[in-house]
């Protein structure tokens, strides 16, 4: 019953990302309009890719540092993205890709360097290790990020910063392909990993009692869960909150199997997106406002609203 | 081959890493089908490191682990869980699940990645739980458990596995006396009842000596003494080892241990 | 890079020309005082003869109130006249470098007005030197600049006469709009130009009609959505070359008529890039420009 009214929602969302926008079409035009075709339904599908990553992400990161509180950004990637990211606007890198490359791989160098960093002292991706490395890699590209965009003059300091706090705007039929042909992999990585990371709960020593191997476990889940954050960044640059909101959320109503609880953060990460989208895209329309900056304002009082609950339980 | 031998350790030495000296040296321990076995000591006498590398968990500098005959360091994670139920000394309840849910877990290896829960994942877990004596609590939240259904509940985990060995490490660690009585009656009717094999660590020299067929008793690594409790929990060894001292009287004919004041100066 | 005709140099020699008027007055002593845009009070205890300019505008200005050899340090972004480049620059602008600039030794500086700006200018009044932080946004800002500037230098009558010439080109009636354009200033996310910017006035100017001029702001976010369903017919973009941009080859900008068709007016940096004396020309530049790509 949950199921399909989530599924439900899921595709009301979807049906608002095309219906809605800042410039008017015509129910009777819809299928027939190059702006709803072109523009509006990649971006529904985009917003529905990179939220789902997102919740997903950050439902199983939560899981592996036993965080509920973890958030697929502490673990320095967003950082190492920006940083890549701003290099790419400094050095004036050409090409359409240059921007989401340099993002992935600037994500992906934190990704390596947090977990070289959970690993000193035989730490083996100890939960606690791989938050602080993660809070050190991150504070540490947003210092060089810093640098960088006070190095640079002032429009392009105004524009790094806009990319950063996250759009879809550029979502086209190409970037939903990459999407598409990308996330399923990791994905599926992180749904075999689903009952071990319920074994993970409970310790890594409980955990390797019960059958789990718990290194192979940590790592493809660290790996899977940060090239599902990587992509999205790289596409979308950082959309906070959805992560971590959205596991949340779907803990209280499918508890706490991720058998369960991965595909409906999945599902409850697009919806959530693909709605914040649309409002960015109209509530001060013909402006449009950055999408992470709705999520922050919808995520924020939920996210008080889920700690009093959490603390007072 | 003994096919009832199911752990085996022969001589093994082992050092932590960066430690002043051996945490466990040259000991050798045997557990079959159908007996129990404590294992008895201070604190820091290595009584966990022993069962760590009984299980493979950590590989002896000398000396071989093997369980059933094979190298203990052969054996993988899953396999090993389908063997032994491991109920551990120290585990996280962070977050809300129910009884039956978490006995389910101990199906883990037996389930393939893929598929869901099969009728007869349902009934081991259902079976485990009443062999605990805990049915009525299956659909309970665990953080609403008291210590003694909490045990009791980790017990049934362990027994979802359908192991053929359990090990308890500390199981009655803040337990009542009932409750410690409960657990380790249990213990002793499955080993009989159903020939499991069963290693228990604990501090609880008493119950070790009534309810264990053999005693294992360890002092800074080294064995100190093995075989029925009579035979190892003499006044002069448990003096030695525990370094305080005791009376003992025989009781079901099992040696008891009593401590004798000795105020302090 | 320079742009390709001459034309704007002389417009621009010609305006400051016309600004000279007949009969030129000797400038005058002692002391000067003017409230800046700021609301600060501004002393100068003479006409100012050691200028620091943070603002490629008033160096443009300053230059052309024959001031020019008065200029003891500029910005890197000066670059208009030719005889600027020779001044020492003091680097940036925005947030400047009060020591690079202090190190001029300058009576007057000029700067300008922007949040960041503000602690710079406290900080030159804190070292004894007199600074104004003067609004250069729209194209009548130019005049008031050089008003200001020309009290500064104790030649308020060829400021007037600057801003006098600026302020009657600004009130001549502006053609009919044939063009519809949308100046694109980033692609992702897509900012375009609104009406509080000068680009838009210029714009109206030349005979183009900014379809996003119901923007009050000067710069604003927007979905490339509303900028396909505007259908400006050509795009404007500050280039100093006329390379098609990066995002004209990207898919999603495809629905875009302009960027589809390729219709681009390129407006380089230096003369378009911000409010300055010379949009005689810029305007001239920007009509010719239009109609190339028609």
């Amino acid at each position: 019953m949950k199921w399909l009214a989530l599924i439900a929602l899921a595709l009301a969302s979807l049906v608002c990302a095309v219906m809605l926008g800042p410039s008017h079409v015509p129910t009777a035009e819809l299928f027939s309009s190059p702006i709803v075709r072109d523009l509006r339904l990649p971006r529904a599908l985009l917003a529905f890719l990179v939220g789902g990553a997102l919740g997903t992400a950050g439902a199983s990161l939560q899981a592996l540092v036993r965080n509920p509180l973890a958030d697929p950004y502490l673990l320095g990637l967003s950082g190492g993205a920006g940083l890549g990211a701003v290099a790419a606007i400094a050095l004036h890198l050409a090409g359409p890709w240059a921007l989401p490359l340099a993002a992935f791989a600037g994500a992906l160098g934190a990704m390596g360097l947090v977990y070289r960093l959970g690993l000193v002292g035989g730490a083996e991706l100890d939960p606690r290790v791989l938050i602080l490395a993660g809070v050190a890699v991150g504070a540490f590209a947003a210092a060089v990020t810093t640098a960088l965009v006070s190095l640079s003059d002032a429009t392009e300091l105004r524009n790094a910063f806009l990319w950063l706090w996250g759009g879809l705007s550029g979502a086209s039929w190409d970037t939903v392909r990459v999407m598409a042909i990308y996330t399923p992999l990791p994905l599926a990585v992180l749904y075999a990993a689903a009952r071990p990371l319920d074994l993970l709960a409970l310790g890594d020593e409980p955990a390797r009692h019960l059958g789990a191997d718990v290194e192979r476990v940590k790592r493809r889940v660290y790996v899977a869960a940060s090239l599902l954050t990587a992509a999205a960044v790289a596409v979308s640059g950082v959309i906070g909150f959805v992560g971590l909101i959205v596991p949340h959320v779907m803990r209280t109503l499918w508890g706490h199997h991720h058998r369960t609880l991965l595909p409906a953060a999945f599902l409850g990460g697009g919806t959530l997106l693909a709605l914040a989208d649309t409002l960015a895209r109209t509530a001060i329309a013909p402006r449009e406002l950055p999408v992470g900056i709705v999520t922050a304002l919808v995520g924020v009082p939920v996210f008080t609203l889920l700690l009093r609950r959490w603390t007072t339980a | 081959m003994d096919d009832r031998l199911i752990l085996a350790l022969a001589g093994v030495t082992f050092r932590y890493p960066d430690a002043a000296r051996d945490a466990v040296t040259d000991v050798s321990l045997a557990v079959r089908d159908g007996e129990c076995v404590a294992l008895l000591g201070p604190n820091g006498s290595g009584k966990t490191t022993l069962l760590r590398l009984a299980l493979g968990l950590l590989r002896p500098a000398q000396g071989e682990a093997a369980i059933l005959g094979r190298a203990a360091a052969l054996w993988s994670r899953r396999e090993l869980a389908r063997l032994v139920g491991v109920v551990p000394q120290r585990e996280e309840t962070s977050f809300p699940l129910r009884v039956r849910d978490a006995v389910l877990l101990g199906r883990y290896a037996r389930l393939s990645p893929w598929s869901g829960e099969r009728p007869e994942d349902r009934a081991a877990v259902e079976r485990a739980l009443a062999q605990c004596d805990a049915t009525d609590l299956a659909d309970r939240w665990l953080t609403t458990l008291s210590g003694g259904e909490f045990q009791r509940v980790r017990l049934a985990r362990a027994l979802a596995q359908e192991p053929r060995a359990l090990v308890l490490d500390e199981p009655t660690a803040s337990l009542d006396v009932r409750h410690e009585m409960e657990l380790f009656e249990r213990v002793r009717a499955l080993v009989d009842r159903e020939r499991l094999a069963a290693v228990v660590i604990t501090h609880q020299v008493n119950l070790a000596a009534r309810f264990a067929d053999r005693v294992l008793l360890l002092a800074d690594g080294r064995a100190v003494g093995q075989g029925t409790p009579a035979a190892v929990l003499t006044r002069e060894t448990v003096e030695r080892v525990f370094r305080w001292p005791v009376a003992i009287e025989p009781f079901d004919d099992r040696p008891q241990m009593i401590p004798l004041r000795q105020p302090l100066p | 890079m320079r742009p390709a005709a001459h034309s704007p140099h002389l417009a621009g020699l010609l305006l400051a020309l016309a600004a000279c008027g007949s009969g030129a007055r000797p400038p005058a002593r002692g002391p000067i005082a003017f409230p800046d845009d700021a609301g600060r009070a501004v002393t100068l205890a003479a006409p100012a003869r050691r200028i620091v300019s943070l603002a490629p505008s008033f160096t443009e200005i300053l230059f052309a109130l024959g001031a020019g050899d008065r200029v003891v340090g500029r910005t890197t972004w000066c670059d208009y006249p030719a005889a600027a480049l020779a001044v020492p620059s003091v680097g940036d602008g925005l947030n400047p470098n009060v020591e690079a600039v202090a190190a001029q030794h300058p009576d007057f500086v000029a700067l300008y007005r922007s949040t960041l700006d503000e602690t710079a200018a406290a900080q030159l009044a804190r070292l004894g030197i007199p600074a104004a932080l003067v609004r250069q946004d729209r194209l009548a800002d130019v005049a008031h600049a050089a008003r200001l500037l020309g009290r500064a230098i104790g030649d308020a009558t060829r400021g007037d006469s600057l801003a006098a010439a600026i302020d009657t080109f600004l009130a001549a009636p502006p053609p009919v709009p044939t063009t519809r354009v949308a100046f694109v200033v980033w692609d992702n996310p897509p900012i375009v130009i609104g009406a509080g910017s000068y680009l838009d006035e210029l714009a109206r100017l030349a005979g183009a009609s900014n379809v996003f001029h119901d923007l009050g702001s000067a710069s604003a976010e927007v979905s490339l959505e509303t900028l396909a369903a505007r259908d400006p017919d050509v795009i404007v973009v500050l280039a100093d070359s006329t390379q098609a941009p990066a995002f004209a080859a990207k898919r999603e900008w495809q629905s875009v008529r302009a960027v589809h068709e390729r219709r681009f007016v390129y407006l380089v940096g230096s003369l378009f890039g911000r409010p300055n004396p010379r949009m005689r020309a810029a305007v001239a530049e920007f009509r010719r420009r239009l109609q190339a790509a028609r």
